[in-house]
């Protein structure tokens, strides 16, 4: 192959765009929704999580000690709460999700908040317990750290937002569900279509294929031109999807911020463009590239 | 050399157009094969082209084992052919030069070469002055020299012509075949279907008549076979 000149497949391959301007036309339309549609999709999911993320409060457990229990046995339990999986480690690995708050600390705290109200509580008759504030990781896997960290000797009361996290979760993964069908529908409509396209092209020059194949042309000379179409396709359209795509989504962010930009906040589109470029790339070349192939399989075979 | 052992070939929904076909045709030689419409002489071609796959029996066509060969290597297999239409199927949009030189690029033959052997092959089929016209511009007769062109283009051993002469006027036939003739006298195989009694005749080569698939006279310095 290394003799051929790949300007010669590229010609090819516009020439019979232009010539079938109307699939063509289609079949980057289609492309362009898939893109645009899921992309956009896509980009409320993560701000969505973003969301969830920002409410630091989902991410706490609070464990209190059994009051009768002595300084040692409060270590160990720290001891063993800090081996524990799905807790917030710093970049070192250091735990970080796992402070202790002794009683007097949280009576002294509470005395911050509300002074006078508690002065004649001392250290003495302090009703309160020892506590750990953790910090955990995944929401996902909260349920199990909770059952964790019950087990361990000593404990005699978790706290946790268990049902507002599952409700998130399950939120979350009510989105996916919903993002992957839009994706696999709009992916079958648009290789079908580029299908169509593709076999149009080939039908249009099968006269040319035909002398191609009596001079000994090898299916992949044949096919290059249709393959580079199918990847033309897939390019302008993730291009002109991806500027469709910024001008949409900054539109969107910038009603969100001026109506309700106290309570959401969103990732501004410099911060998310190349994934979206590349994203919108990908999809749309392999899209195209699939289209041509399968469209093109007698083909390859001569 | 290629060789028919009891070649027989059934298209799909049962037309049987070969019925056991055994021909023997060496490297050098010059072969008419003649017979009425729907004998099988397009069969045949096809089956050489390895566009047809034979149904049963052997076809071997030089180094070639055609009932074994892979769909992978048939391109390579069709360089050692070269073919030529009723109908010439040129490239409309192509001038007389670059539909031969396509024929080359085709098989990734180096710019630098193609620009020495395409006039050279222009010349060997009287057709000079010509490279630059495109084939609406060029008589029937022309058209099918320069199908002959790229037929040659890449040096095959052996040339199919399945009725060249079936779209074109006589005068034109006439210098038609005899360059088919020229190029046998270059040492290529040359294998000529027609249906036309006067040529074959005027000729006096090797005749292969068909029949209803078969094969029922093959004659040295034959002339247009009166069972066919
Ligand atoms: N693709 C095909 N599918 C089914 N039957 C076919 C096909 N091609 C040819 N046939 C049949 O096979 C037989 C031989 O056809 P073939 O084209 O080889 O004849 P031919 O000798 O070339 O005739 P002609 O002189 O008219 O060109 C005919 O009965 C024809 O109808
Ligand atoms: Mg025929």
């Amino acid at each position: 192959m290394r003799r051929y000149n790949i300007f010669y497949f590229i010609k090819e391959a516009f020439l019979s765009m232009v010539r079938n301007g109307v699939m063509t036309f289609a079949s980057i339309a289609v492309l362009l929704s898939l893109l645009v549609v899921t992309g956009g999709f896509a980009l409320l999911v993560v701000n969505i999580d973003k969301n969830l993320e920002s409410i630091g409060v989902m991410k706490q457990i609070v464990v209190f000690c059994d009051r009768s229990a002595s300084e040692e046995k409060v270590n160990e339990i720290y001891e063993k709460l800090i081996k524990l999986d799905n807790i917030e480690k710093d970049e070192n690995g250091n735990v970080t999700g796992v402070v202790r708050v002794t009683k007097a600390e949280a009576l002294q705290q509470m005395k911050e908040q509300s002074p006078g109200t508690y002065d004649d509580v001392t250290d003495e008759n302090n009703p309160l317990y020892d506590e750990f504030d953790i910090t955990y990781v995944d929401n996902a896997k909260v349920s199990e750290l909770d059952y964790q960290i019950r087990q361990i000797d000593g404990i005699v009361k978790v706290n946790n937002r268990l049902e507002l996290a599952t409700s998130i979760e399950n939120m979350k993964s009510g989105v996916m569900v919903i993002f992957v069908w839009f994706l696999v529908v709009l992916g079958v409509v648009s290789v079908f279509i580029i299908i169509n396209t593709i076999k149009l092209s080939v039908f249009s020059r099968r006269n040319e294929i035909s002398i191609m194949r009596y001079v000994g042309a090898t299916g992949t000379f044949i096919s290059l031109p249709f393959i580079i179409e199918g990847i033309i396709i897939g390019l302008v359209s993730s291009v002109i999807g991806y500027f469709i795509e910024m001008y949409v989504y900054s539109y969107v962010t910038k009603m969100v911020d001026s109506e309700i930009g106290q309570i959401i906040s969103v990732y501004p589109f410099d911060d998310i463009k190349l994934y979206v470029l590349f994203g919108f790339l990908g999809v749309g070349i392999v899209t195209g590239i699939i289209g041509s192939v399968i469209s093109l399989g007698r083909y390859l075979k001569q | 050399m290629i060789e028919f052992r009891n070649v027989k070939k059934a298209y799909p929904h049962g037309t049987m157009a070969l019925k056991g076909i055994n021909l023997h045709i060496d490297d050098g030689e010059f072969v008419f094969i003649v017979g009425h419409s729907g004998a099988g002489k397009t069969t045949l071609m096809k089956l050489l082209l390895r566009e047809e796959r034979i149904s049963s029996g052997e076809l071997l066509v030089g180094d070639y084992d055609l009932s074994k060969l892979s769909n992978f290597k048939v391109p390579f297999y069709r360089r050692e052919l070269g073919v030529v239409f009723q109908d010439f199927r040129l490239f409309p949009k192509k001038t007389v030069y670059e539909n031969v030189a396509f024929a080359m690029e085709v098989v990734g033959t180096p710019r630098k070469k193609i620009r020495r052997r395409v006039p050279a092959i222009l010349n060997t089929v009287n057709l000079a002055g010509k490279q630059d016209s495109y084939p609406n511009e060029i008589s029937g007769g022309e058209q099918q020299r320069v199908a002959l062109a790229r037929a040659l283009a890449n040096n095959p051993q052996v040339i199919i012509a399945d009725e060249p002469t079936g779209n074109i006027d006589p005068k034109m036939s006439l210098e038609i075949m005899n360059l088919l003739l020229k190029i046998n006298k270059l040492g290529k195989t040359v294998i000529v279907v027609t249906h036309e009694k006067n040529l074959v005749d005027y000729y006096q080569q090797r005749v292969v008549s068909l029949r209803d698939g078969l094969i029922v006279e093959d004659r040295i310095g034959g002339m247009f076979s009166e069972k066919v």
